[in-house]
């Protein structure tokens, strides 16, 4: 297939809308259309209003549709709208088969330009809303829990410090009134990027161009940018509940984003300590396949939300400040403590002996070439070049590649240098009893392990270091909440 | 056999997907070496990458053993373990240098086990796998830690309850059929599981052989050269001689109940599953049933309309026809957003069943539910990995992609007369199992007040 042709118009002074085409053969079209406005924009005491406006406008009807007739009118397509908030983006995302190009097209902008605002569907998209954090996260999902507690305990007090579907108490509140306010003051071309990709005829950007003029140009001006916060001393938090294991995730903030000079070499250090779902990382190694502790152990560099449902990192989650990330999986509760132990034990391992030239080699022909995986779909090309205008960087394939080209053994050891540590750390653990896991963890006391096979005597060797590793944590680091009170 | 796309990649000039004739558009070569093994190979025009699915025709109903369930998925672990020729290690660290995509899954009738890469790795990744196939070898040490990582599995699943669900439904509308469990298995198997070192030795000689076996390449390849390479490399792979007995379920004498008390605060969930029939695509009744969970339980359908859009009672409701090599469950599921309501939206779906068994359905309606099943996969099929994967579910029942076609073909020629028929035929209250789960008593949702 001939290499797709990536257009990006420049955002001039003022408040134009940018585009990021994709032209090509495929028989299918995509659309990725942006709004650089995310819950980094919800003002105080409206936490989730980004979100309540997304989800209103991708699952309600539009002015000339019902929801029940929106539905209907998708369903023979095969079609939908989905949409994503995250801090500094709001996606709503679709494809449809070139045969209903205009059908779909038309319905996706209507609920874009004409939305329904119907009572009925505001109570519907709400309740959904609510439910997501007193039944999705709390209930249902103890892994997703630990991680959006993380982020909220790092980045509390700034735009970045609360969960991206709001609190309990901030979604009761908000009325349709303040969703319709909100839409007409961000939903506007100066923050606009329409994405689209595959086999739209040539005119067809176009007149989506002109539809979306509709919009606009201006309205609030976009939040100060976050500036990433220093941690001073460690914070634990423990959320109890009912759960059968103990789940963490662990973490600090960086100032590496792809707009950042170190961002391949951290990129790097982090693929070779855990990439999502791969059994290549060290941890991985260390803790699941040596040690049979659990069922996985990654790091990251950037958000990775839903990654116990997703093999590969999603699109349009761009930030200006991420942290680095340690997600140790679910563990039996009697190896819980040897766990945490254990991945700080790794990190430290790293920080002080660095990588080997062997592991960097081969950590960055695997970047080379699992990049090309990554980008398989046009609708990951189009949602990753949608990125890169974000960041203002080339496309990710040709702006990874090039750096992955010029790092070298003593640029990785310097970031890992500068990036590692093991020292206030932010931790997020779920799990029962926590007045008592909080009495473990201030404890010096040994964790030893036992196993139920015979183990090599360099295993059982570094073991005695890990059972004692200090954790140095103090009581009034740690926070023991209930989880109704997460998110609320 | 030269490579020629049949609609996907045609412009929008040409003739559309509904005028096109086969819901598996590519042009494909299907061999079967003398061992027995077979190799499906699809040759696209997506540019430099190849996914390779290998698929084994044993999952959690090939598990007859009493006391041994959960052995297919365990191996999904343990094939990652090495072999004289290759430890873990360098099998973790050739995939990381190939910067391959890699993983496995387990079903109830299959273990997948996929690799996503660059074409000029085509013969690292066949001969790896061939290895691993045929020579795979792991201590007794190994094994042990390796079922741990399983039981990690089972507790990250174990938040949600939804797994759950699927597990108390399964033990109880089955009796003797190994689809009593699921795929992980029963948890005091699992917990067990480091005792059966023996017997994980004993399943990979019977399933991990070629007859049982479909090699599926997809992507920027060439044919004939996959075909030398898996000759090459599998060519000496021996054939077995295992054939299991698959224990038969007994026809349901009346309807069967369950239910979870779960202990954290979370919506009320029910399921009503029907027995129906093993996949069959010589018939309709497979596609009827199919095509009825989406009339009948979709998102168009007036029970959704009524009980999630306008009533607001429900916040999900979903159903699947089963795909199963043998007699699987048809399975409709609902959330409730308050536990006083779970009897209301449960009475909702039983007379939703009674409605499609006393009526045929509108035929309009079933023209829209047969264009968005040849439009969904058409969507899905925008790279040769989604491609690989969907072929690979078609592979496990049939071993051929012409299932794929078969099955189409049966959606095609359905009447509203079929759905009627397959509803009145096994929604009945004789295959009929209602499983509900409840919080704490004390709490609504997410202990609001």
């Amino acid at each position: 297939m001939k290499a797709a042709l990536l257009l990006l118009t420049a955002l001039s002074a003022g408040a134009q809308m940018r585009t990021v085409e994709l032209p090509g053969k495929s028989p299918l079209v995509t659309f990725r259309i942006v709004f650089t406005s995310g819950s980094a924009d919800d003002p105080t005491g409206q936490e989730g209003i980004a979100a309540l406006t997304a989800q209103m406008l991708s699952d309600s009807g539009t002015k000339a549709l019902t929801y029940q007739q929106l539905t209907e009118a998708m369903f023979p397509m095969a079609a939908g709208v989905s949409a994503q908030v995250d801090k500094e983006m709001t996606t709503f995302s679709g494809a449809t088969h070139v045969d209903n190009l205009d059908a779909y097209y038309h319905l996706l902008r209507d609920l874009l330009l004409d939305p329904g605002w119907r009572a009925e569907d505001f109570r519907r998209v709400k309740d959904d809303l609510l439910n997501n954090i007193k039944v999705g996260l709390r209930g249902n999902n103890d892994e997703e829990l630990g991680k959006e507690v993380l982020y909220e305990a790092i980045y509390a007090g700034t735009s970045y410090g609360h969960f991206n579907g709001g609190t309990v108490s901030s979604l009761e509140k908000l009325t349709l009134d303040d969703v319709k306010a909100f839409y007409k003051s961000r939903y506007t071309q100066a923050r606009l990027i329409l994405g689209v990709a595959g086999g739209y005829p040539p005119a067809f950007l176009a007149a989506m161009k002109k539809d979306f003029t509709r919009l606009p140009k201006e309205g609030a001006a976009a939040p100060k940018r976050i500036a990433t916060p220093v941690a001073t001393g460690n914070r634990v938090v423990i959320v109890e509940k009912d759960s059968r294991s103990v789940a963490y995730s662990i973490g600090y903030p960086i100032d590496v984003t792809r707009a950042h000079a170190d961002y391949a070499a951290l990129l790097l250090v982090s693929t070779y300590m855990g990439v999502h779902r791969n059994s290549s990382g060290v941890l991985y190694d260390r803790m699941r396949e040596k040690r049979g502790l659990n069922y996985g152990d990654y790091t990251y560099i950037e958000y990775f939300p839903r990654g116990m449902f997703l093999m590969e990192p999603q699109a349009n989650l761009a930030r200006w400040s991420q942290i680095f990330q340690v997600w140790i999986r679910p563990v039996e509760p009697p190896t819980a403590k040897f766990a945490l132990r254990l991945a700080l034990f790794e990190l430290d391992k790293l920080r002080t002996k660095g990588m080997t030239s062997e592991a960097f080699e081969r950590t960055r022909e695997f970047l080379g070439k699992n990049v090309n995986v990554l980008t398989r779909t046009k609708r990951a090309e189009l949602g990753y070049a949608i990125d890169s205008a974000f960041y203002g960087t080339k496309p990710y394939n040709e702006f990874l590649k090039a750096q992955l080209g010029k790092l070298t053994l003593a640029d990785v050891n310097r970031v890992i240098r500068k990036y590692i540590r093991t020292e206030s750390l932010t931790i997020a653990v779920v799990t029962r009893n926590g007045e008592e896991f909080k009495r473990q963890l201030l404890s010096d006391d040994a964790s030893p392990m036992t196993y139920n096979s015979a183990k090599p005597a360099e295993i059982l060797a570094e073991d005695k270091l890990v059972e004692k590793w200090p954790l140095k944590l103090k009581a009034e680091e740690i926070k023991v909440k209930p989880v109704s009170e997460v998110f609320q | 056999m030269a490579l020629k796309l049949f609609a996907l990649l045609l412009c929008a000039s040409l003739p559309s997907l509904a005028q096109s004739q086969k819901a598996f558009p590519y042009e494909y070569t299907q061999e079967d070496l003398p061992n027995g093994l077979r190799l499906v190979t699809v040759p696209t025009d997506y540019a430099n990458i190849v996914a390779t699915y290998i698929v084994v025709r044993a999952g959690a109903r090939n598990e007859v053993e009493e006391g041994h369930t959960g052995f297919a998925h365990l191996f999904e672990h343990l094939m990652f373990r090495g072999t004289p020729k290759m430890t873990s290690e360098q099998y973790n660290q050739t995939l990381n240098r190939i910067g391959a995509s890699s993983n496995a899954s387990t079903s109830d009738d299959w273990t997948i086990y996929h690799t996503t890469y660059s074409k000029e790795d085509l013969e690292t990744v066949v001969a790896m796998e061939a290895d691993r196939f045929q020579n795979l070898k792991f201590a007794e040490a190994e094994f042990k830690t390796e079922s741990l990582a399983v039981l990690g599995e089972y507790n990250k699943n174990s938040a949600s309850p939804f797994s759950k669900m699927e597990e108390v439904v399964r033990d109880t509308a089955y009796d003797r059929h190994t689809y009593k469990h699921t795929a992980m298995g029963f948890l005091r198997d699992i917990q067990a599981m480091p005792q059966q070192y023996e017997y994980s030795l004993k399943f990979f000689d019977r399933y991990y052989r070629p007859e049982y076996t479909t090699i599926l390449v997809v992507g920027d390849v060439e044919a004939k050269r996959v075909r030398a390479l898996v000759d090459k490399y599998w060519g000496a792979w021996k054939r077995g001689s295992y054939s299991p007995d698959i224990p038969v379920e007994p026809a349901q004498a009346g309807p069967r109940t369950g239910h979870v008390d779960w202990p954290s605060p979370t919506l009320p969930l029910v399921s009503i599953a029907f027995k129906a029939p093993a996949y069959d695509d010589s018939t309709r009744e497979t596609a009827a049933l199919d095509a009825l969970a989406n009339l009948a339980f979709g998102s168009t359908s007036e029970l959704y309309q009524q009980l999630v859009v306008k009533e607001q009672r429900a916040d999900a409701i979903f159903a699947s026809a089963p795909e199963n090599r043998d007699a699987g469950l048809f399975e409709i599921m609902a959330r409730a957003k308050k536990p006083a309501d779970l009897d209301y939206v449960r009475e909702r779906i039983l007379e939703t069943v009674q409605t499609f068994r006393d009526k045929p359905v509108d035929g309009g309606k079933l023209d829209t539910v047969r264009r968005r099943l040849r439009y969904q996969v058409a969507l899905s099929m925008d790279n040769s990995d989604t491609i690989a994967q969907i072929v690979a579910s078609y592979l496990s029942l049939k071993r051929t992609p012409e299932t794929m076609n078969a099955l189409y073909e049966q959606y095609a020629k359905l009447t509203p007369e079929d759905l009627q028929q397959a509803a009145r035929k096994y929604l009945t209250e004789n295959h009929r199992t209602i499983v509900t789960l409840t919080g704490p008593a004390a709490s609504g949702p997410g202990g609001a007040k």
